[in-house]
């Protein structure tokens, strides 16, 4: 079974949640889901549209060829209907013309309701569901998830009006145990939770925002604080602040606002203060196309900040991957005393992903403070790896933390000897954060094949997806960017005979950056820069052309 | 406590006679005073200082810091601050740290009034980098990069920290360390943003020290400081220019106690790194099943 449906209208008419609605009931069936969301930088109006990938095998990648389309206004219609298959159709209320359209009387049912129009994607919902052939109660008890009350109840009379409107013309059951659905952003703000995280503060900004509102969501029941407060500088800053004074801390932002926080990341280096920063990338330069994906701020990620100092950087690829990555965040910043940067996308942070499990990090969430210290503590005590051991402000030895160079109790200094010396001590982490990510599948390889695909990031979905219709071409997924996995890379590289980059970018950042690390420059590169995200049809024709 | 406890043995780089001396002096004598009047505790003084010559302080007092980026300041005073609300803050910057590069953090910090204190040393210039016109210079002012003189009028910060909110605003004169103790000690106490400007003339760059001594005086009993009309009617008085003699009103302008900014989180209880967790990771997806 494989199933492909787009959900259109204006903003605020409820596309997203009729989409994703959908894609819970597949997933409370045991289907595989995906779900594209789509929509221009504006509030109400406009053109939204969701698709939804169903099969009962994995999926992990939307399609432009729909099985049937649910159209709120006329827009979508007219926009999306040479994308429907031949076989295909369209559902639309009274009034929406077109060929293949399927009208349904909503404004009436609504009337003798006496419902609000909100209510209307019910009745598409009880429509299809009919259609689909799966029990009205499925629907109604994961209606019950989210609402109550005389508000569920309404939902259910729609929900039965649109059942009476259609026919059943396929008996689609229960496949396997119910799969999680999540977004790459619940995903990143689980991988929070999980660490143990005590302060998320962010200044709104597309599309980093959904981590932003979900942490705040948890922020009573699971005991840490959410603050947004007055710019990127501002957040930053205070990030810094909030983890010297000993509160396991991330910040986030898109991409210009990452741009904003570039100075005080650099303190971060200097002044070994760990914090974690969320960066969800969108399409630049500039304000570019702000509710649209690019993968094009990898170098800003692995150089952000003047002077040169270590960060880890991680780029998970989906919703699962985004907890897991974002928990070693906090582990290796937390241990290592540095700045590690979690890369997302507008794809990946706003799609939606099943999963049969969520089973985060083992990595365990300690806080590596100390609490055997002397009066004489030296908060930059040289030592064998690097690592001072952390003392926090308050609980007894006196503790400096300073963007200066400085001597091993944090006073300013400008002597060359000491300025060298806290530079060596600095960088001696890095091997030790290059063993410790070596057990962390820093690259993954997916499928079998003697010829090589690497991306990073959100292109993972569309190339997997890709790889049944590509002929002896395996994948290759770096998710640690920095320090750079470089013996891995290399090793793949080198025993495969063509090899191929993928990217959401114009130049091939990760290109650049294999080049660098490995000496190996890949000729061969499929790069979409329109700020849509890939499909596997725009790979698979590429290589098979 | 002695005072020596407070103080560091680093060089000070500050130059001879520095009217900055006298600030730091009254900062070491106030927090002795207050760990030995068992107000504050000494382990829990933290203190965050940005880039100029004021910010030296942090090499010369023997306190918990973080010594960050020119105009940063007070956001790293909140931060502390929400990390560990059980410090004692207190931020040091200059003029055109905060009142140039990261004015937009003075704004929000009245408003948000987090307890904490911030002092700026206002020399009406920017000293390390060799004197060139601050927000605060006077119309007129000859520095490096305005051999024609600044344009504008000087920016009124007592004025600002009032209208933004602030609920402590205080002028304090370098040359009056008695003053400068008594208001350390109610800012350091106040529970609130409490924001201090105190008149520092440069010797090097800037040195005002004539029309200081002439026109400063104190604020009496006579002055109502809870009456924010009567606060940003005497922060009036002057405009910060020194081209005419005008009264500098010298003191507590304004301190009235508010809700604070940490009353806002029910979460926000004790230091951070005392939260023992223990996470469920099951239990934080399940509501995606």
């Amino acid at each position: 079974m494989q199933k492909t449906i787009l959900v259109g209208g204006k903003a605020g008419l409820g596309t997203a949640v009729t989409s994703h609605f959908i894609g819970r009931v597949f997933c409370a069936l045991g289907y595989h889901v995906f779900n594209y969301r789509d929509y221009p930088s504006l509030i109400r109006g406009g053109h939204n549209f969701n698709v939804l990938n169903i099969s009962d095998k994995p999926v992990s990648s939307h399609d432009n060829k729909y099985d049937f389309i649910i159209a709120f206004d006329q827009k979508t219609i007219d926009l999306h209907k040479e994308e429907l298959k031949p076989e295909g159709f369209i559902l639309g209320k009274k009034g929406l013309t077109g060929d293949k359209v399927i009208n349904i009387d909503t404004k009436s049912i609504l009337e003798k309701l006496d419902a609000p129009r909100i209510m209307e994607n019910n009745i598409f919902l009880g429509w299809v569901f009919n259609y689909f052939g799966v029990d009205e109660n499925v629907l109604f008890d994961k209606m019950a998830e989210k609402f109550k009350g005389d508000k569920l109840e309404l939902i259910k009379s729609s929900i039965k009006e649109g059942y009476n409107l259609s026919e059943k013309k396929e008996s689609i059951e229960k496949i396997g145990s119910p799969k999680y659905f999540l977004s790459g952003s619940q995903g990143v703000g689980v991988g929070a939770l999980n660490a143990g995280i005590d302060a998320y503060i962010a200044y709104p900004m597309t599309p980093a925002t959904p981590v932003l509102h979900f942490l705040a969501k948890k922020q009573i029941d699971n005991n840490f604080l959410v603050l947004q407060i007055e710019n990127e500088i501002g957040v930053v800053n205070a990030g810094m602040g909030s983890a010297f004074a000993g509160a396991k801390t991330m910040v986030g932002t898109s991409s210009g606002g990452l741009a904003l926080m570039s100075e005080t990341l650099s303190m971060t280096g200097i002044s070994e203060v760990p914090l974690v920063a969320y960066l969800a990338q969108r399409t630049g330069p500039a304000t570019g196309v702000p509710t649209y994906t690019a993968q094009s701020d990898l170098k800003m990620a692995i150089n952000i900040g003047h002077g040169e100092f270590l960060r880890i950087v991680v780029a998970p690829g989906d919703a699962k991957e985004a907890i897991i990555r974002t928990q070693e965040a906090f582990y290796l910043s937390s241990k290592y005393k540095t700045l590690a940067i979690i890369v997302t996308d507008k794809h990946v942070a706003e799609s939606d992903y099943s999963s049969d499990d969520l089973e985060g990090s083992s990595l365990d969430n300690q806080r590596f403070i100390e609490s055997n210290f002397s009066n004489n503590h030296k908060s930059y005590e040289i030592t064998d790896d690097g690592i001072s051991p952390r003392v926090i402000p308050g609980q007894g030895p006196v503790v400096r933390a300073t963007s200066y160079e400085h001597n091993e109790y944090g006073n300013t200094i400008e002597d060359a000897e000491t300025v060298k010396k806290m530079n060596d001590k600095r960088m001696k982490k890095e091997e030790f954060i290059r063993d410790e990510i070596k057990k962390l599948n820093p690259t993954s390889v997916y499928g079998e094949g003697e010829n090589l695909i690497i991306g990073w990031g959100s292109t993972k979905g569309a190339i997997i997806d890709s790889l049944p219709s590509l002929e002896n071409y395996r994948f290759l997924q770096i998710s640690y960017v920095s320090p750079f996995p470089k013996e891995s890379v290399l090793r793949e590289i080198e025993k495969s005979k063509k090899i191929v980059l993928v990217e959401n970018n114009a130049t091939g950042l990760l290109g650049d950056v294999i080049a660098e690390q490995t000496g190996y420059i890949i000729k061969d590169k499929i790069l979409k820069y329109d700020a849509r995200p890939f499909i596997p049809s725009d790979i698979i024709n590429k290589i098979n052309k | 406590m002695e005072i020596q406890d407070i103080k560091t043995k680093e060089e000070n780089t500050w130059c001879p006679g520095c009217t900055n001396m006298s600030i730091l002096r009254s900062v070491q004598e106030v927090l002795t005073d207050l760990v030995n009047e068992s107000k504050i505790e000494k382990k829990n003084i933290s203190i965050a200082c940005d880039i100029g010559c004021f910010a030296k302080i942090f090499d010369y007092l023997n306190v918990n810091g973080f010594y960050g980026l020119h105009g940063r300041t007070l956001p790293l005073c909140f931060g502390m601050k929400v990390g560990n609300p059980e410090l004692t803050v207190i931020g040091f910057a200059g003029d055109g740290a905060t009142y140039g590069e990261g004015v937009s953090h003075l704004v929000h910090s009245c408003r948000f009034n987090a307890d904490f204190t911030m002092i700026v040393s206002n020399n009406k210039t920017f000293a390390l980098t060799t004197g060139q016109a601050s927000p605060t210079s006077r119309k007129g002012y000859k520095g490096v990069s305005t051999p024609l003189g600044v344009g504008e009028e000087p920016m009124n910060p007592l004025a600002l920290a009032l209208v933004s909110g602030a609920s402590f605003v205080a002028r304090g004169n370098a040359l009056n360390p008695v003053q400068l103790k008594s208001i350390f000690k109610q800012a350091i106490e106040h529970k609130g943003f409490a924001f201090i400007d105190i008149l520092q003339p440069c010797l090097t760059f800037n040195n005002f020290i004539p029309y200081i001594q002439k026109n400063a005086y104190e604020l009496e009993g006579g002055h109502d400081v809870e009456d924010l009309n009567q606060a940003l009617k005497k922060a009036s008085e002057w405009d910060y220019s020194v081209d005419e003699d005008k009264k500098v009103a010298t003191g507590i302008f304004y301190k009235k106690e508010r809700p604070i900014y940490e009353d806002q989180w029910p979460q926000l209880k004790k230091p951070w790194y005392q939260v023992e967790r223990n996470i469920n990771q099951q239990e934080n997806t399940k509501e995606f099943v």
